[in-house]
């Protein structure tokens, strides 16, 4: 017997509910290797069902299965290559004709194939009535009924995925009218033997057809003179039929064969206009929404200070206890040393970042999943115009004030490779949580919270100024917006609580480590004397240029690790506790540290993912700009701060 | 099958006119007839399920010579679209019952 393990493609339109089904499903059982964000583009998951290992995938959205946007060829280049096992095409029930479109030409690849209509509480809502039975009637494979969100219809979904890869069910493709159907016979017949087949002839000719560019170079048509000129009069000739470019065609003849299925199953009587349609009147209102977004900004991190700055006072109480403990208890040797730098490190990441992080966290999941940040696209598009970008790169901006690294992740939605270069330079400038903790923990808590909205407006003013100058060097006018809205959805606790846990995790396994770790080397490196080598090497720039007391030359260095890091070693390099803190240095020391940690180079895991999507070049550009601003601006506060 | 319907006074039937998306007024239903601009541009509408001959209605502007909203009305979905792309959709006016 065959014991590999089969590959399980999660496949569907962007919104439709894939990743929390997948969720719902790899929280079944066993090994879940989520890597968020840094590693890979895709969510893998070995899942366990009926003592059988499947091997999940969750691919990236996507419209069509011909790639507009570079995370659409993501999804795609999987499905191609790796053959998978099985499809499970996820369809939002709610928008059943549109999402039909993708699973008319999944059933082109006549791959083994379950259909899952997700959403289904969504769609009952909207007063639709799918038969489930007829459908599966029309499409040839099984259709699943399911409600991710509450994890319903799941079991089903697993045996579904069994019982078609055992019975090894492959579905047939649906035709398309006989005009055009003969053409594409036509050309499966002249396809050339070593012509790059994808799934099937049928299917090959098809996407010949009707890609812009074909799935083999120029240099195969030209050598295969033959060939060309058969595609040439086949395109020609389906475009006389409907008077429309070929590809035009083809995507009417899928429309047509999706509409007449919707209409076939699916009844529709009248809705009652939900409150959430009435809410989102308001959002989307031309005036009223501008005002709400920046209500709901400034309420999200006045809520997450006042909810942050007593839990982070409470909680460092008994670490800073420990901490003078141990000085008092020890002499200055290297035990007292890294014993200090141990509990500076433990005790910042929970009482420095956790009274921030994890209010932040939820509140973004918040936004994300009711569809906020599509919204936020369309109000802001115009602003976003007179800085040369457009409204599409919001979202991911949105995305960056919880992490930078996913934000540069999602640049892939951007089809334009210039407004993708531009908008990946700009996350860096956007303060992460990280950066909110120092800011949060540092200005607001020590100068108050109007320091720290000052702060947050210079830090947007920064982006504004450095987005018109970035696009007027690469001079290209951005593509229009072309952005869906998707309907606004109650999110749901569970989701959110999950992605917020998988995120915390991500930070207690890999951050929390860094900080600690640095915090005891910190102490380390100060027991050998070694952070004054440093510290007198860097000290022209630390305290010539930006006033800063020389000590604080090692912490900045630091910072590439983990922002939050030169925080933690800034109390550890003065030598005092947090409330001592202003008794050191002066406010506008302070302002000009937190404004040169903020800007520094982006951090080792953001810089890596720039790394990785964008290239060594655009990295190192990234790396020399954010040092730049971060000289310039840190000077320029320091300076505002001598003169006024 | 979709919400809101207009009183007759409100209505006003610009008979037979082609305009371009951009010059709708708001809730009334028209008919895509053509998209002009490149193939790309076609194809993204088309993967977003906007097709010749689908009912369209305006549902929202944004400030300041923003994105406008465009409802698809036979697929129920929302799309932002840039003023410059909407200017490149013609429509024509329909009748309120036709479908």
């Amino acid at each position: 017997m065959n014991d590999r393990v089969p590959v399980v493609v999660f496949i569907g339109q962007p919104n439709c509910g894939k990743s929390t089904l997948f969720n719902a499903i790899a929280g079944f059982r066993a090994q879940t290797s989520n890597f968020p964000g840094t590693t890979v583009c895709h969510a893998h998951s070995e899942v366990v069902w009926k003592e059988k290992v499947y091997s999940i995938v969750d691919l990236p959205g996507t419209y069509s299965l011909i790639p507009q946007e570079p995370q659409e060829k993501v999804a795609l280049t999987h499905i191609f290559q790796e053959k998978p096992d099985l499809i499970v095409n996820v369809i939002d029930a709610s928008l059943l004709c549109r999402s039909l479109e993708l699973t008319v030409e999944l059933l082109e690849l006549e791959y083994p194939m379950v259909v899952v209509l997700n959403m289904m509480d969504l769609a009952e809502k909207k007063g639709m009535k799918i038969e489930a039975e007829a459908l599966e009637k029309k499409l040839g494979v099984p259709v699943i009924k399911t409600v991710a969100t509450r994890g319903q219809g799941t079991r089903d979904l697993m045996d579904w995925v069994e019982r078609v890869l055992a019975e090894r069910r492959m579905p047939r493709h649906l035709r398309y009218s006989g005009e055009v159907e003969s053409r594409i016979k036509q050309l499966t017949e002249i396809l050339p033997s070593d012509f790059p087949v994808i799934a099937n002839p049928r299917f090959t000719a098809i996407r010949a057809i009707e890609a812009e560019m074909l799935a083999v170079d120029n240099f195969f048509l030209e050598n295969n003179p033959e060939f060309k000129r058969g595609l040439d009069r086949i395109r020609r000739e389906i475009s006389a039929l409907r008077e429309a470019p070929a590809y035009e065609v083809l995507a009417a003849e899928r429309h047509h064969l999706a509409l007449k299925i919707f209409e076939d199953c699916c009844r529709v009587s009248h809705a009652r206009v939900s409150g959430l349609e009435k809410l989102d009147n308001f959002i989307m209102h031309p005036v009223l929404g501008l005002f709400l977004l920046l209500l709901i900004f400034a309420g999200m991190f006045y809520l997450i200070f006042r909810v942050g700055s007593p839990l982070e006072a409470w909680l460092l109480k008994p670490w800073e206890a420990l901490r003078l403990g141990i000085q008092e208890r020890f002499e200055q040797n290297l035990l007292a040393g890294l014993l200090v730098g141990l509990v500076q490190g433990v005790g910042g990441g929970v009482a420095i970042v956790f009274p921030y992080f994890i209010p932040l966290l939820l509140m973004m999941g918040f936004l994300e999943d009711i569809g906020y940040l599509a919204r936020a696209g369309f109000l802001m598009d115009a602003f976003m115009h007179r800085l040369g970008l457009h409204g599409k790169s919001v979202p991911l901006f949105i995305l960056g004030f919880g992490c930078n690294v996913p934000a540069i992740m999602a640049t892939r939605i951007l089809e334009s490779r210039r407004d993708r270069i531009i908008t990946a330079l700009l996350i860096p400038f956007i303060p992460c949580a990280a950066r909110t903790t120092i800011i949060l923990a540092l200005v607001a808590f020590l100068l108050g919270p109007w320091w720290a909205l000052g702060f947050y407006l210079l830090n947007l003013v920064v982006v504004a100024v450095l987005s018109s100058i970035l696009t007027r060097i690469f001079k290209y006018s951005s593509p229009g917006l072309i952005l869906e809205i998707p309907s606004l959805k109650w999110p749901s606790l569970k989701n959110i609580l999950q992605k917020t846990y998988l995120n915390l995790k991500e930070f207690v396994r890999f951050a929390w480590p860094i900080l600690i770790a640095g915090s005891v080397l910190l102490s380390l490196l100060s027991y050998l004397n070694f952070d004054r080598l440093v510290n007198t090497v860097l000290s022209p720039f630390v305290s010539g240029m930006l006033g800063l007391p020389p000590g604080l030359g090692l912490t900045l260095v630091f910072g590439f690790l983990r922002k939050e890091l030169s925080l933690l070693m800034m109390f550890q390099a003065l030598g005092v506790g947090y409330e001592q803190l202003l008794s050191v240095i002066s406010r506008a020391q302070l302002l000009t540290f937190v404004t040169f940690v903020n800007f520094f180079i982006p951090c080792l895991s953001t810089l890596a993912i720039l790394w990785k999507e964008l290239g060594r070049r655009i990295a190192l550009v990234s790396v020399g700009l954010n040092l730049s601003v971060a000289v310039l601006v840190s000077w320029l506060v320091r300076l505002a701060f001598a003169i006024f | 099958m979709f919400g809101h319907r207009k009183n007759q006074a409100e209505r006003q039937l610009i008979a037979g006119r082609v305009c371009s998306l951009l010059e709708i007024p708001q809730g009334q239903k028209f008919r895509i007839l053509e998209i002009k601009g490149g193939p790309g541009l076609h194809r993204r509408l088309l993967s977003l399920g906007f097709h010749r001959g689908d009912l369209v209605a305006l549902d929202g502007e944004a400030l300041l010579g923003g994105p406008i909203l465009v409802k698809n009305l036979n697929s129920d979905t929302r799309i932002a679209l840039g003023r410059g792309i909407a200017r490149k959709i013609l429509v024509e006016p329909v009748d309120d019952n036709e479908r």
